[in-house]
């Protein structure tokens, strides 16, 4: 029996993470501006780092189902 | 779904065979695509900086000092006050990520999509932030400050040396990659209109909060080294 693409979509399972992370994330962004406008810009640039690091981990996901499709 | 993977990632990715010796140099595809973009760069700046005055400044000229003055205070903010004189590298490979991105618009498979081309970056990066480590702290400084904060977490610092390039040059290459696969997969489904509206967020929105991001952290980087 071929498990190939049943084990790439477990390995893109991590986007379940980035997407409950980069959610959590951009939600406190838009709280912590409404709550003070003026410090826009360095709430924005904290949000982009805190995203880019937790979209890794969906990066990974894919990297690692690719690998898994093309040399199994 | 395995075809288009194979045909993204394995085929053979030679363009120009130059012969040398008894064999080839081959020059890959994603290199003469990097030389195009160098060439639309150099080009542009060229164009943009000809004739530029002190008095009397012409309309491109204050657009152009404006874009700059933003881009340099963009990105010395990040490095901070002691690493400021590194603004001008980083700067450039924000510039290049960003037009290696966006040349996925016209077409032309994006040569950030090349392992190589996003390893190669990411080097750089790790090689330039040691570097100012260095010449910041000295030899010496620069050892000890393995150390800190405490001497127990000193193989962590150590293996950061590792991880820190691996992560910038995965999230490069996996974005892009990931971008590409999903325009083939909607144009073999939907092939008009629809490509042209997500190629938008994609190829523009997406390649460019990529560099951002690339820039972003190696400043971060950068700017924990020379504190």
């Amino acid at each position: 029996m071929d498990l190939t693409a049943i084990g790439a979509a477990i390995a893109a399972f991590t986007g379940i993470g980035a997407g409950i992370g980069i959610g959590i994330a951009t939600s406190k962004a838009t709280d912590a501006v409404a709550r003070q406008p003026e410090a826009d810009g360095k709430i924005m640039k904290l949000l982009l780092l805190g995203c880019a690091l937790a979209e890794a981990t969906a990066i990974y996901g894919f990297v690692v189902a690719i690998m898994i499709i093309l040399f199994s | 779904m395995k075809e288009l993977l194979v045909e993204l990632l394995m085929e053979d990715k030679t363009l120009i065979h130059v012969p040398f010796g008894n064999g080839f140099f081959d020059i890959a595809k994603s290199v003469v695509i990097t030389w195009i973009v160098m060439a639309i760069v150099i080009i542009a700046v060229l164009l943009l900086t000809r004739d530029l005055k002190v008095h009397n400044i012409s309309r491109r000229q204050a657009v152009l000092e404006s874009c700059v003055l933003w881009l340099r205070e963009a990105i010395g903010g990040m490095l901070g006050e002691e690493g400021a004189m590194y603004s001008d590298y980083m700067v450039t490979v924000l510039v290049f990520i960003g037009v290696s991105n966006m040349v996925g618009l016209f077409g032309v498979t994006p040569p950030t999509m090349d392992l190589n081309v996003t390893i190669a970056l990411s080097v750089m990066s790790i090689i330039l932030v040691e570097a100012a480590g260095i010449a910041k702290k000295g030899a010496k400084g620069w050892l000890k400050s393995f150390a800190e904060p405490m001497p127990v977490i000193a193989p962590m610092n150590v293996l950061e040396l590792v991880i820190r390039p691996l992560s910038l040059c995965m999230r490069l290459f996996g974005n892009i990659l990931g971008a590409t696969v999903i325009m083939e997969l909607i144009r073999s489904v939907v092939p008009i209109v629809l490509p042209a509206a997500l190629s938008l967020y994609f190829d523009l929105f997406d390649g460019a909060i990529q560099a951002y991001v690339f820039c972003f952290l190696t400043s971060l980087y950068i700017k924990e080294a020379v504190e």
